[in-house]
């Protein structure tokens, strides 16, 4: 029996996947959330007529997303991978198949970040594109470039975070807690604090990309030393290493473990 | 309870086995779901009976490699099962779970399924259209999941589980939740694959279900094999329990006063306001030899004779209940 994995059915896996993220309330909900940066920069521009784009583009685009929305938005998917599955008690059609375990989780997992990394990209733009317009001093030069990079730097960021959280939805059953507290206390407050400890959160290399790559003005409220700080190619490098090393170890993880399907009668 | 060991009771079947369970063990925590089992089942069509908690779903997740074995070795088709996915390309499983995807359709969703398995497109539209035409779904299969009735749901769920044309498929109490109309069309439509040639294990908790199905059966309890192969070989088997005879005729009366004066008989009970007699005797054979003789006595003549011994349910009951 051959044990190589059957593309076309990890192709299917893998549609199958995106028709679930497609659909339902987390969709929707992450929707409305992901809208509120380019409402609150058009509200605030609009209403404090002194508010230059980039201002607006620093609070928005380069804190409160990547901030809380895009960690958000990748442990609401990612946690659930499997574990959705086996609240759903759907998860026995999936291993029914052919699918050997550790791709079955892989692929999930691309499926989802693709999601994700979807939603943050395109809101992302739709911010830029509405503080272009809405700002009384715009920043429309450049703007094609720095939404381009931005997209980039999000979709690195969504590999670690996926990563992490489809991880930690498969160690612990109350991964959405775990990962908020996750988001809040490392990604939020560990990654402000000017210490060597910062560098053990997603959010120093985001933002050390950022100053590297865009150089907001603002920049410097992050208290972030470019010369000391490790260079693009290190930043990049350690986002990518902690999703696929945190993507791998899932993997096995998955692979290696048993889902009881409870009966009805709960035998 | 008394248990006894399945070898005690029943042989195991003489056929190449196309599921194997070598001492088998699972234990969830300090709960036992299975303890030591040893069993083959052969090709064809095998009843899992058992009452709710025998482990007949943990012993159904083990041969479909959801679980793995605390111990011991599980292998379906001479294949270890646990992290076999290439395994699943010939064994289909319908989970007792009532669970789909419930935005699908029921073609959407045993299409998807066929996909899974690898099939292309066109292949999987082809295949999931036959699987539903065979439990008789074609006219509501384009008709969202979450809007069918049990019975729907439970021929969806089997043609999910054949439409890759599995050499063994695993049905998990299919007939549950079912009306007696989707209950006859299901028996149809598993028998129409026993005789097709597919290998079913049907786990069931009523016994007279699995009767209608098959005379191979293996009873489960406890986690433990009771007995298994025919229901009439495990019947022969336990012959420490006193068979149960019913004898219908004329004067019901006049025979229960002769019969209890038989030496071979253990009990006597009069039936259906005194139309039938139950005998109870540990020496059915000789009892029966008597009764042509017994029935030309007298002119009282037997018009029915028949052992209640028969029925799976009294099997059941002599071998796991007091």
């Amino acid at each position: 029996m051959s044990r190589r994995p059957d593309l076309r059915a990890l192709a299917a896996l893998f549609v199958l996947t995106l028709r679930q993220h497609f659909r339902g309330r987390r969709l929707l909900v992450l929707s409305l959330l992901f809208a509120l940066p380019g409402v609150l920069a058009a509200v605030v521009a609009v209403t404090s007529r002194g508010a230059p784009a980039a201002a607006l583009e620093f609070a928005f685009v380069f804190n409160l997303i990547p901030h809380a929305l895009a960690p958000l938005a990748a442990l609401l998917y990612a946690a659930g991978i499997i574990q959705d599955e086996v609240e759903e008690q759907t998860l026995t059609y999936l291993l029914l198949r052919p699918l050997p375990h550790w791709a079955l989780y892989l692929v999930r997992l691309l499926a989802t970040l693709l999601v994700t990394t979807f939603l943050c990209v395109v809101f992302t733009t739709a911010t830029f594109a509405v503080i272009a317009v809405t700002a009384s001093e715009p920043a429309a030069a450049g703007l094609i470039g720095r939404a381009w990079k931005m997209a980039v730097l999000l979709a690195l960021t969504q590999v670690a975070y996926c990563g992490v959280f489809g991880l930690l939805g498969l160690l612990m059953r109350q991964s959405f807690l775990a990962g908020v507290v996750y988001i809040a206390a490392l990604e939020g407050l560990l990654a402000t604090i000017p210490t060597v400890g910062r560098r053990l959160t997603m959010m120093y290399y985001f933002r050390v990309l950022v100053l590297r790559w865009l150089a907001p003005a603002a920049g410097r409220d992050w208290q972030i030393d470019l010369v000391t700080a490790p260079p693009a190619r290190t930043c990049v490098l350690t986002l990518l290493t902690v999703g696929i090393v945190s993507a791998l170890l899932a993997s096995l993880l998955f692979a290696g473990r048993e889902f009881r399907m409870k009966t009805p009668e709960g035998t | 309870m008394d248990i006894e060991p399945a070898r005690e009771v029943a042989g195991p079947p003489a056929l190449t086995p196309v599921v194997e369970f070598d001492g088998v063990s699972k234990w969830y925590g300090n709960v036992i779901g299975l303890n030591k089992l040893t069993l083959r089942i052969p090709a064809g069509v095998t009843g899992l009976l058992g009452p709710n908690g025998a482990g007949k779903s943990t012993l159904l997740q083990l041969a479909t490699g959801q679980l793995r074995p605390s111990q011991g070795s599980v292998r379906v088709l001479g294949h270890r099962v646990w992290n076999n996915s290439a395994l699943m390309r010939h064994v289909g499983l319908c989970p007792e779970q009532d669970v789909f995807y419930e935005w699908m359709t029921g073609y959407d969703f045993v299409r998807t399924c066929a996909r899974l398995t690898g099939m292309t497109g066109r292949g999987a539209a082809a295949a999931a259209e036959n699987a539903l035409a065979t439990v008789g779904m074609t006219e509501h299969m384009h008709r969202p999941v979450r809007g069918y009735s049990k019975g729907m749901r439970q021929r969806t769920k089997l043609a999910q589980a054949l439409v890759h044309q599995p050499r063994v498929l695993f049905l998990d109490e299919p007939f549950t939740g079912t009306d007696p109309v989707a209950r006859r069309d299901l028996l149809d439509v598993i028998r129409g694959l026993g005789k097709a040639g597919h290998s079913v294990v049907v786990s069931s908790h009523v016994l007279h279900e699995v009767e209608m199905l098959t005379p191979n059966v293996i009873l489960l309890h406890h986690g433990r094999l009771v007995a298994e192969g025919q229901i009439q070989q495990i019947r022969d088997l336990i012959d420490q329990h006193p068979h149960r005879i019913v004898l219908v005729c004329d004067d019901c009366r006049l025979l229960a006063a002769k019969l209890v004066r038989c030496a071979d008989v253990d009990g006597v009970k009069m039936l259906r306001g005194d139309q039938a007699v139950l005998i109870e005797t540990r020496r059915p054979d000789e009892f029966y030899a008597r009764l042509p003789a017994m029935s030309l006595e007298d002119g009282n003549t037997l018009r029915e004779v028949y052992s209640e011994d028969n029925n799976l349910e009294a099997v059941f009951k002599y071998l796991v209940i007091k």
